[in-house]
């Protein structure tokens, strides 16, 4: 039975995690956006629009991850089509989203190895 | 008086003659005007003309130039053409593996424990092999090539070496969308992210964490995994979710001892009922490029032999402050039901710290290229044996793949292993990943 139950908990932990993910997830996917057809439109004109969010470049996303676990590779180390290999490998390992692994592979082609 | 009206007549005479009509002195005027008129049309015509040919001969140089570079591009263009005919064989091969890569690690290991000798225990070739079919498939097959003694019935050396190849992991990767990647076959599990991470190379400490030998490495069957990103500074939430085969039992027990982490791989003798069922949960937040925090919870539960319960819970963090400190470490408890025992807990955790010191900036090359390494590990195998170990080491980064790894470890250890095992041991290690 007290297996049972840290099972449980286990289960209702990852179920909770994931609850908690999906929310985030979409309170910060687009911000702006209403999805409640009842709600009032915005109406305050004077409001400035705000500052597109920066967008991690390449070089960051690179910077941000890959040296979690593993010396940095030199982009040179290996050509285009080896990295798009290698990236593909490491999108699946590292669990990374793919429009982080898609603008890191375009930072590591720029000075790819030929 | 008549000599002076002569010359008074004289004088008069001309005038008279000059004078002209009111007429023709304004048609005169209206000629004048207009010749005045036409000239000043033809110098503005004339001005008009001459903008126009500044403007033809800016025109013509422009082509002039652009007709340069053209003829330069295409003069080297015909030089690499020419280049390259020289060196392409007139019928090319076409390459097959063109999206065949190759990466992986190497490792030799000296060590010597207290009281024994020294030697070298450890040469180790474990290549990635990795082929994509197309941005969507890949295939993946990680092996372990090691040279061993020979040994006999006995466990004793009995002449010569032999060779063992190990499948560390075999699987394909389809990546569904952005959000899903399926994975099917040998897998490396997602408990922790010790397994994931884990390579010679990876490592900065020579051997594995004790109590990572409680949890499977990998195991066959399928996974949904990918990631999710929060916001655009590169937060993360990720997932894995599997099914494998699972534990089984060495001799179709379910007594204490008897468990197979890594053994059931097939449907015989497949000793286990039920495949078993995990997953992981990660998050992950930078804040900026080498400060992040990264927080998972995973866990596995199924039967490993009969209808017995194996199941396993692991906490993992870890910490990046700056470019030069890291802090991980996985906390790991299993349940394992027997028929003799009950159900044992076997456990522990792990902690480990790294320090680089190129972050206190001495400008002094090899000084810079050192890390401080120091790790705690503890066991509890729940049979009646403990140890705890403290290891402190370095890694010399010779390169960025070309490590030397040195460490000494201290064990404490307590209950039936206390006096099998030795109470320190160094290890030396020299990894190159590729």
């Amino acid at each position: 039975m007290k297996i049972k139950k840290i099972i449980l908990f286990i289960a209702s932990t990852l179920l909770g995690v994931c609850l908690m993910g999906l929310g985030l997830t979409s309170a910060y996917a687009d911000p702006e956006k209403n999805t409640d057809p009842k709600a009032e439109p915005k109406t305050d004109q004077k409001a400035e629009p705000k500052a597109a969010p920066k967008k991690l470049t390449g070089a960051e996303l690179y910077a941000i991850n890959c040296s979690r676990c593993h010396p940095e590779r030199y982009a040179t180390e290996f050509t285009p089509g080896q990295w798009q290999t290698i990236m593909l490998h490491m999108r699946v390992r590292a669990n990374l989203p793919a429009a982080q692994a898609k603008e890191i592979l375009k930072f590591l082609k720029e000075d790819a190895g030929s | 008086m008549a000599a002076a009206i002569c010359v008074l007549g004289v004088a008069l005479t001309p005038r008279a003659a000059a004078m002209i009509t009111d007429e023709d002195f304004n048609a005169l005027k209206s000629m004048v005007t207009n010749d005045n008129q036409r000239v000043s049309q033809l110098e503005k015509q004339h001005d008009q003309d001459q903008q126009t040919h500044q403007q033809d001969q800016q025109t013509i140089q422009q082509l002039q130039q652009r007709l340069g570079e053209t003829q330069t591009l295409a003069t080297n263009a015909e030089q690499k053409a020419d280049a390259a005919a020289r060196i392409q064989p007139a019928n090319p091969v076409m390459n097959a593996l063109h999206n065949f890569t190759m990466v992986g690690d190497a490792e030799v290991q000296f060590g010597q424990a207290k009281g024994q000798n020294g030697t070298f225990a450890l040469a180790d070739f474990a290549p990635i092999f990795l082929f994509r079919a197309n941005n969507n498939v890949l295939f993946e097959a990680g092996f372990d090539v090691t040279l061993q003694n020979n040994t006999g019935t006995n466990g004793l050396p009995n002449g010569g070496s032999s060779t063992a190849v190990d499948l560390s992991f075999a699987q394909l990767d389809y990546l569904l969308n952005d959000y899903v990647t399926i994975v099917a076959g040998d897998m490396v599990l997602p408990l922790g992210t010790y397994s994931e991470r884990a390579a010679g190379w990876l490592n900065k400490i020579p051997d594995d964490p004790l109590p990572v030998d409680f949890l499977p490495g990998s195991g066959v069957g399928a996974q949904l995994r990918g990631a999710v990103p929060v916001g655009g500074m590169g937060q993360m939430l990720t997932y894995s979710a599997y099914g494998v085969n699972g534990p089984s039992s060495v001799d179709g027990t379910a007594n204490a001892g008897s468990l197979d982490l890594g053994g059931n791989v097939g449907d015989s003798p497949n000793l286990n009922g039920n495949p078993s069922g995990g997953g992981r949960i990660g998050w992950f937040y930078p804040w900026k490029a080498h400060y992040d925090v990264e927080l998972g919870l995973s866990g596995q539960s199924g039967t490993w032999a009969g209808n017995a319960l194996w199941s396993a819970f692991v906490v993992d963090a870890a910490v990046h402050i700056s470019p030069y400190i890291e802090v991980k470490g996985e906390y790991i408890k299993t349940w394992e039901q027997t028929d003799n025992a009950g159900t044992i807990q076997p456990g522990g955790w792990w902690v480990q710290a790294g320090y680089k010191l190129a972050g206190l900036n001495l400008d002094a090359p090899v000084v810079n290229d050192l890390e401080l390494v120091e790790r705690y590990d503890s066991a509890n195998d729940a049979m009646g044996s403990t140890t705890d170990r403290f290891t402190t080491g370095f890694v010399y980064y010779l390169t960025n793949t070309l490590l030397l790894e040195g460490d000494y470890e201290w064990f404490k250890n307590r209950g039936l292993n206390a006096n099998g095992l030795p109470s320190s041991q160094f290890v030396i290690q020299l990894s190159y990943g590729f």
